[in-house]
């Protein structure tokens, strides 16, 4: 069983919240969520992706896989990407690989 | 469409015959279920009209028969029946007939159920050739991954030191490729590398990426690279060859018994433990590096952990399926019932068996969701050679030679890069005569370093000697290091042959301003009494060791006999 997202847009801004289990099965719904606006915006130039892990349950290394693309896609070091709301689980999963050098994560 | 009907009606029987051949369909008749049954198997038609009630066979049995004789093939059965009770009814489909005509015969509804089960049929052979479509398929993919699995572990295996006493391990891959990697190797001087490796995801896709992995690793570390020189390597290798979505988190050990230190680095790994003799955990040490394919690597990402090895020590190292492995609740093991079994109540030599036990006990039946591997190294055994004794390795032999060579490296070269396995390779690859390379390595490994560290650093070997000094020793070491702007270690090293062997001088000489060498010779040979290596070794393995000048140039000859 995997989880479900859902994606709020306002002007400069994509918010992709993620619930329930964050694992390779939502690989082509997530992509689908933020690839509009990146081909929209000519690569993620001035795009800021919030990713509000708030109802994330679990999160595997397909899906860090996933922030790494979305990174990429959204011009790599130029990235602006907020990962915002996750539970003290999650979050020592994403410091153990050391993401926060890679996102800003609140 | 080919059509067999089984009817003792003969007036019936040859009503359909002439319905059916009007509209085309070639027909063939019996007059009870027996011959119905001999029929359809001589005859396969595409569908049987059957009667019920017949002498020798009724229509039941007849169609249980039919449909037991094809069971690959759809082949529909329509029952001709009087009875319209709901009972009769569900007695011809319980009996494996797909519908029923109510007699009399309405021509009509006659067509339609025909083309109706014409089109099931069609529908069904679509499916068939499908399925048989997959399952070709699906033994080609499975005879190309046994082919795959087979060149992965002889790649993987080969020159794997896994059956190092020091070593326990278990791994539990969650489909036929593992996609956790777990290799160790023994360094040119005697040292222990392990790597334990989770690459994003499993199967096929996870294992390729340990290929190029597990070449680098024997390869560097049959050289004399560090674990840091492997990770930086092993990372851009795999940054280059992998797709961005794909990384993999990664632990490097190394474990030198003879110098009693333990190195450590961990990226996107979970916490390496490590237990004293008593079972207590005395040092976690977490990922704090990027996991490897994911960036370029900086200074600050080579950096390792070095602890002071205790001969009591046991370090123990898992994948995040351990802790993450589910029970059928769905709740995870977790940290905290792996750290509870370290809390100095469990004999640590029990400490590995008693965590995979409360493991299993906890998933019970529970299906695998991820690689799951543990890995234990055993300090005090760090220094037994393993049961085969090391892999061989293939070199060229060259009969004994006149040759020389000098390298010179300024202080920017030494800061930028370790130049140990440079000149060991230049060195193995001339002329590395067998059963004398490991000595070789130590005798320049030991004086270069001594150079380096003493000469240009002048750090102090007696801070060695405490456990804070120990780690101070290497903090100092690196800010030195990092620091030194000028200063300069020739090496040189060369070979004349002897009637049986030859003889190998190296000659190392640094720029520094040396010490009194009655007094260095006699404190660098206390080292031995805490890393056992150091000057007072090379001593041992040489023929001769002499130092000129302020002992900034030392000089030691090596004599070989062929074997």
């Amino acid at each position: 069983m995997s989880g479900t997202i859902t994606v709020s847009r306002s002007d400069k801004e994509t918010s992709i919240s993620i619930k329930g289990r964050f694992n390779f099965e939502m690989h082509s719904q997530f992509r689908t969520a933020y690839q509009n606006e990146i081909d929209g915006s000519g690569g993620g130039k001035g795009q800021r992706f919030i990713i509000d892990l708030t109802g994330t349950e679990y999160i595997d290394s397909s899906a860090l896989g996933m922030l790494l693309l979305l990174r990429e896609e959204a011009g790599a070091n130029e990235a602006d990407i907020e990962i915002i709301n996750a539970r003290p689980e999650i979050r020592k999963i994403l410091e153990t690989a050391n993401f926060q050098r890679l996102f800003k994560i609140t | 469409m080919k059509i067999l009907i089984v009817d003792d009606d003969r007036i019936n029987s040859t009503i359909l015959n002439r319905l059916l051949t009007r509209d085309g369909h070639p027909v063939v008749t019996a007059f009870n279920g027996r011959d119905g049954v001999a029929l359809f198997k001589s005859e396969q038609p595409d569908l049987v009209l059957m009667d019920i009630r017949m002498p020798l066979m009724d229509g039941y049995e007849a169609a249980r028969q039919i449909k037991e004789s094809s069971p690959n093939r759809f082949v529909p059965i329509i029952f001709l029946t009087a009875v319209t009770d709901d009972e009769g009814l569900a007695q011809c489909i319980k009996a494996g007939g797909d519908d029923f005509l109510t007699k009399p015969f309405n021509r009509v509804i006659l067509q339609a159920k025909i083309s109706a089960m014409e089109r099931i049929r069609m529908l069904h052979s679509v499916l068939q050739d499908q399925k048989e479509q997959l399952e070709r398929h699906r033994d080609g993919v499975r005879h190309e991954l046994e082919v795959g699995q087979h060149l992965f572990s002889n790649i993987v295996r080969t020159g794997n030191l896994l059956d190092a006493p020091c070593l326990n391990h278990w791994t539990s891959p969650m489909s036929l490729f593992n996609g956790d990697l777990l290799v160790a190797s023994y360094t040119p001087a005697g040292g222990l590398h392990i790597m334990l490796g989770d690459f994003t995801g499993h199967g096929l896709s996870a294992a390729v990426g340990a290929l190029p992995l597990a070449e680098l690793f024997y390869g560097l570390t049959a050289q004399g690279f560090s674990i840091g020189d492997l990770a930086e390597q092993i990372n851009e290798k795999l940054a280059r060859v992998m797709p961005t979505r794909m990384f993999c988190a990664a632990c490097l050990i190394e474990v030198d018994y003879r110098q009693k230190s333990i190195m450590v680095w961990n990226g996107g790994l979970p916490d390496l433990l490590i237990a004293d003799g008593q079972g207590r955990l005395v040092r976690t040490i977490p990922s704090n590096h990027l996991p490897l394919g994911i960036a370029p690597m900086t200074r600050e990402d080579r950096k390792v952990e070095i602890i002071e090895m205790q001969d009591d020590y046991r370090v123990f190292l898992h994948s995040d399926g351990l802790t993450e492995a589910t029970n059928i609740q769905g709740e995870m093991y977790g940290n905290e019932r792996l750290l509870a079994h370290f809390g100095g109540h469990t004999p640590p030599d029990q400490l590995f068996e008693v965590i995979l036990e409360d493991l299993k006990a906890f998933r019970e039946d529970a299906e695998q969701t991820d690689d799951v591997s543990l890995l234990e190294v055993v300090c005090a055994r760090a220094g037994e050679e393993p049961p085969g004794g090391s892999a061989p390795r293939s070199r060229k032999d060259i009969p004994p030679a006149h040759w020389e060579m000098a390298f010179a490296f300024s202080a920017a070269t030494l800061k930028a890069v370790d130049p140990l396995p440079t000149i060991i390779n230049a060195l193995m690859n001339l002329q590395a005569p067998e059963g004398h390379r490991e000595r070789i390595y130590t005798i320049l490994a030991e004086l270069f370093s001594n150079a380096l560290d003493h000469g240009l650093l002048q750090l102090d070997t007696r801070t060695k000697k405490t456990s804070e000094g120990f780690l101070e020793y290497y903090a100092q070491r690196e800010i030195r290091l990092a620091a030194l702007k000028e200063g300069h270690i020739n090496v040189r090293l060369a070979h004349t042959p002897l009637a049986d062997g030859g003889e190998l001088r190296v000659r190392v000489e640094d720029s520094g301003s040396g010490f009194d060498p009655v007094q260095i010779q006699s404190h660098l040979e206390g080292n031995l009494d805490h890393g056992g290596r150091g000057i007072a070794l090379v001593r041992t393995l040489c023929t001769e060791l002499v130092y000129h000048g302020n002992a900034n140039i030392a000089e030691a000859t090596y004599r070989w006999t062929s074997q």
